[in-house]
């Protein structure tokens, strides 16, 4: 390399070219363990689950397989809106409990053929009331709750992870415990975290936080933080926040110690506010790292498992766990393919989202 | 004589070779004593039978995990495990890994067990599993409680346990306990739910779900009527938390001393007799009450053992199999362990009894024990399971009402499985 | 005056931040804590006791004698640690190459990368278990290299950003002073960018130290290769269906325990790194 650049004295052009050739070689050189890795680990099984996901297959049978083209993307992820009819009684009138007009059951509305639509969820609009229907309706639930859980989980991952580094980042006595403490929830085991969360969030007083929160007047000690559907999302949420945030944390932390501290003194020299210096000086010099963080926070998000299997059992799903019970539960491997791939695309539409919108690619 | 020893060192040779060659691998339950009892009997099996050796690999508790291991070893095709410890709902669904096991069972043998049993894992007239222990749902009730308030014994009809359990629940709450509630049971969406729902349904002679001769018998009145009685306890007999109780939930719960009536599995037993539990000795258990004009039911558990179709040696495992599950050895892990045992004459044991006397009480709510549609519904049973679970779990959470959550459901099972409906 | 009144009230509020983030990080570990040290029967009381009434150590005694779970904390350092190496190696040298390297393909080898974590565990299981399979692999070499489809991306892609984050200028210094690419890369960047490589070491080395279904599905026939996950999620209660809550708890906190000492060890590290890359500029 030291020779191609001293070679290189009888053209610059032609030595930069040379130059360029080997740094290109080198790069290719150094990114083979990776390809390697990749090839033997991952090759076959991304194969075969995108293969699998046009067929018919079910898992551990001998059934013959068939390719059955898009079938299982349209079976995950057909999804129809159709107006409900307002219940009439025999006489014509409209039908009204308590003031409020009734409609009819979306088993009315919704088509049968050639699979049969289940709502996924009800809702009004300019005085007449829609259902949305999906054929896979836990599925395109599952959809919906794993991106709402994803946005916001990892927003509260981002604003407290930032706090923690930031409050880390400045010298006080006992950083050193304090740094080993943030550790403790990435350092958990993801399944006994969910186990210790769903003792602290029984229905019943002999949760930490029935307990509390009956000292305090709020509800009776019997709240149902997995079982009432309001409650569900939040207390997943909950869950994930406080086990992912060291995560974030750490990577932040790394983040901000290369950032050279020279700049802060001569802003503080300028007169610049901490406000300002932070939104000048830290937050675009953290971006690259932030970035980093972001897309592999959102990917781990998107392909949520352990909490929604452990503590919500079949009541609502995500993304990966449905995926888990149509392979294992339904041995649908065909369906659980597609519903992997469709898990992969939009993790991959956010990847490519933050990547631009971040700036990870630029120099 | 030189020539003589030569041969004798080859047919030893060729004899232990032969016999070092057949290994058989059982993947078993790993519950307290269980994989020491398993492993035991292992070792006596070992001992009679030289030329076999034994291992016995312990596999997750939670079912689904167990389930999940036993698929990626059946998709390889794997020959690692030659005995596989079954639930009671799975011979249908893998039937075509294992073989049938009428070829090296003799039918005597498989007449010592639980008819019920028998039937569950027999699929189109192949033996798939041996019954090795089982499991039904039981009433607990508190003696002390009962006492109290006045009672003569545990209730007969759902009607009855809901209004001792209200009186009761009223009584201990005015006494200053407000974490009481009156009966506990398993209502997370889950197959715990299934078999719950089946008592409730089985027992006001709203028919099994799918009936064993492939109707689909849901949307039935009984039926509705069962699943809203229970809809109605939910936050007034049963804490609101109870639409996503498990079985330890209910336990836990139960074991504190905070409700009257559990439904639960036998296991609660032994537990709930603990030395540093709340209700030592202040409790028994009975069949579960009936709906109008119903007999008792309790659905059916427990765990078989079934041969895999990939074992290297099917004969021997089978061997082993039937060595497992014979009464000699069901009798040990009854009085070592507290395994239900499957052959009904142990239920008479005098040891086996003096061990575990409420085991004495069972044999009635075994002998009558329900199903689940596991064998009618192959391969689609934990479909049919999730469509049934869920849609109970929707009344129970006020999501839908009972009639129409049965006539949907009826509509779900025909698209699951194509049967015909008809009534129970 | 009014300006040291204000730093005083500043501190106050600083300390009350780490405190409140001290309190946030660990109530739940210290919930686990005192479970493990309650009764089976103080467990389920109602209502709960914020410290046991007569704490006992018989959880924490039977995870000790448990000689399975020991062997499996073994095992769990031996595929962490190994992984954590691997995919620092292999991924330091992408990451160089991705970071400071200019080659045709760089963007899409970044995305290919990437894409190798994003489907759901579950469903590259069952191929993985056939290439595993195929290649005749122990169950903990399997292990290893199956981890590599989640550490592998993370290191890259964080090493990556971090190397790009470097002045251009140190590596040009180098090269002016007669290093090759590998020696200004050993020589300049790695201690540099010590504190990046530490956390990601960190990191990686606790999602390989608490992955569940890929291991239990590796080991089932070969019980000595268990790792503690699938140790703890074989502990089970005295008969079916009970669940030794207490246990668990026992076994997360003896778990947890070990790993926040490594990170007290790498402290130095972290702390040396952290004011090398404050000086460096």
């Amino acid at each position: 390399m030291a020779q191609a650049q001293r070679g290189g004295s009888p053209g610059a052009r032609r030595g930069r070219s040379l130059l360029a050739r080997m740094e290109e070689r080198t790069a290719l050189f150094l990114l083979i363990p990776s390809f390697v890795i990749l090839i033997l680990i991952a090759f076959y099984p991304f194969g075969s689950v995108i293969w699998s996901s046009f067929t018919n297959a079910r898992f551990a049978s001998g059934e013959p397989t068939r390719y059955v083209g898009l079938d299982n993307y349209r079976r995950l992820l057909s999804v129809t809106i159709r107006e409900l009819p307002v219940q009439r009684d025999a006489s014509g009138a409209v039908v009204t409990k308590d003031g409020v007009k009734q409609y009819e059951s979306w088993v009315r509305v919704l088509p049968r053929q050639p699979y049969r639509y289940r709502a996924v969820f009800e809702f009004g609009l300019l005085g007449k009331r829609f259902v949305v229907g999906a054929v896979s309706s836990a599925f395109v639930r599952a959809i919906w709750d794993t991106v709402v859980f994803t946005v916001i989980a990892v927003l509260f991952e981002t604003i407290l992870g930032l706090v923690i580094a930031l409050t880390l980042s400045s010298n006080f006595p006992g950083r050193g415990g304090m740094r080993a403490a943030m550790l403790v929830p990435w350092a958990v085991i993801t399944a006994v975290s969910a186990r210790i969360w769903e003792w602290m969030l029984q229905p019943t007083r002999a949760g930490l936080f029935n307990t509390v929160l009956s000292y305090l007047g709020i509800g009776d000690g019997s709240i149902n933080f997995f079982g009432q559907a309001d409650l569900q999302l939040p207390s997943m949420i909950v869950m994930d926040v406080w086990k992912t945030t060291p995560f974030m944390a750490l990577l932040l932390l790394a983040g901000l110690s290369v950032i050279p501290g020279e700049l802060y003194e001569a802003a503080e020299v300028d007169g610049a506010s901490r406000i300002r210096r932070f939104f000048t000086i830290t937050l675009p010099l953290l971006s690259p790292t932030l970035a980093v963080a972001l897309i592999f926070r959102t990917l781990d998000s998107l392909r949520v498992f352990d909490i929604f299997q452990i503590v919500l059992a079949n009541q609502r799903f995500s993304m990966a766990s449905y995926a888990q019970y149509l392979l294992i539960g339904q041995r649908e491997l065909g369906m659980s393919s597609a519903a992997s791939v469709v898990i992969f695309v939009l993790i991959f539409v956010f990847a490519v989202l933050y990547i631009r919108t971040l700036g990870v690619e630029k120099e | 004589m030189r020539r003589a020893i030569v041969a004798l060192l080859v047919a030893a040779a060729v004899g232990s070779l032969a016999w070092a060659q057949v290994s058989i691998t059982v993947a078993a339950g790993n519950v307290g004593q269980e994989l020491a009892l398993t492993k035991a009997a292992a070792q006596r099996y070992m001992d009679s039978h030289p030329g076999v050796t034994v291992n016995v690999l312990d596999t997750p508790d939670f079912v689904q995990d167990r389930l999940g291991v036993y698929l990626q070893v059946f998709e390889a095709k794997s020959s690692d495990v030659d005995v596989f410890q079954i639930d009671v709902i799975w011979p249908g669904d893998l039937a075509e890994h294992f073989i049938d096991l009428n070829q090296y069972v003799p039918k005597d043998v498989v007449d010592q067990h639980f008819p019920a049993i028998v039937k569950n894992n027999t699929v189109d007239g192949k033996l798939i599993g041996l019954p090795w222990f089982t499991d039904a749902g039981l009433l607990y009730y508190r003696t002390d409680l009962l006492q109290k308030y006045g009672f003569s014994g545990p209730p007969t009809t759902w009607d009855e346990l809901q209004s001792m359990a209200k009186t009761i629940q009223d009584g201990e709450r005015a006494a200053g306990n407000p974490d009481f509630w009156g009966f506990v049971w398993q209502g997370n969406a889950y197959e715990g739910l299934t078999c719950d729902a089946l008592e409730w349904i089985k027992s006001s002679n709203g028919g099994t779900i799918i009936s064993p001769d492939k109707v689909i018998t849901i949307n039935n009145q009984n039926a509705i009527d069962a699943v809203d009685r229970a809809a109605g306890w939910v936050g007034t007999i049963s804490p609101p938390g109870v639409t996503s109780f498990g079985e330890e939930d209910a336990r836990n719960m139960w074991q504190a001393g905070n409700a009257a009536f559990m439904r639960n599995w036998p296991y609660a037993y032994s537990l709930g007799n603990a030395t540093d539990s709340a209700i030592q000795g202040k409790f028994d258990v009975s069949p579960l009450p009936a709906g109008p004009g119903g007999q008792p039911a309790a659905t059916l558990g427990g765990w078989q053992l079934a041969v895999s179709k990939y074992s290297k040696h099917p004969d021997v495992a089978a061997d082993v199999a039937m060595f497992l599950a014979s009464p000699a050895e069901q009798k040990i892990r009854a009085i070592q362990g507290s395994f239900n045992p499957t052959v009904m004459s142990l239920y008479k044991d005098p040891q086996v009894l003096e061990a575990a006397p409420f085991f004495g009480s069972l044999y009635d709510v075994f002998i009558n024990a329900v199903a689940r549609p596991s064998t009618a519904t192959a391969p689609n049973y934990n479909e049919v399971s999730t469509a049934f679970f869920n849609a109970v779990h929707d009344v129970l959470t006020g999501k839908e009402n009972a009639t129409d959550a049965m006539a949907l459901l009826e509509l779900d099972l025909q698209d699951i499985t194509g049967f015909a409906t008809g009534q129970p | 005056m009014s300006r040291r009144r204000s730093s005083l009230i500043g501190r106050i509020l600083f300390w009350v931040l780490v405190v409140g983030i001290l309190v946030y990080l660990m109530f739940p570990f210290y919930w686990a804590f005192i479970s493990a040290l309650k009764t089976q029967s103080e467990l389920i009381r109602t209502p709960a006791t914020l410290w046991p009434d007569s704490p006992t150590f018989v959880n924490f005694r039977s995870v000790f004698s448990n000689d399975r779970f020991l062997r499996a904390l073994l095992n769990s350092t031996i595929v962490a640690t190994s992984v954590t190496a691997l995919s620092l190696v292999v991924g330091s040298f992408a990451g160089y190459a991705l970071g400071k390297m200019r080659f045709r393909g760089k963007t899409p080898s970044l995305y290919v990368i990437l894409a190798m974590t994003m489907f759901p565990q579950i469903a590259v299981l069952a191929g993985l278990y056939a290439v595993i399979r195929v290649l005749g692999l122990p169950p903990m070499p399997s292990m290893i290299l199956s981890y590599m489809i989640f550490t592998l991306p993370f290191t890259v892609w964080v090493l990556t950003s971090f190397f790009r984050g470097l002045p251009v200028s140190l590596l040009q210094a180098a090269q002016v002073d007669g290093a090759t690419m590998m020696q200004s890369f050993r020589l300049v960047l790695l201690p540099l960018t010590a504190p990046a490589l530490v956390t990601t070491g960190l990191l990686a080395f606790i999602q390989a130290w608490n992955e569940y279904l890929f291991a239990l599905t590796f080991t089932v026939i070969n019980e000595k290769a268990r790792t503690v996950p699938v140790a703890i999620a074989l502990f089970t209660g005295q008969v079916s269906f009970q669940e030794p809550f207490g246990e668990i708890m026992a076994a997360a906190v003896v778990v947890t325990i070990p790993l926040v000492a490594l990170v007290l060890i790498f402290q130095q590290r972290i702390v040396a790194g952290l004011t090398a890359g404050a000086v460096k500029g």
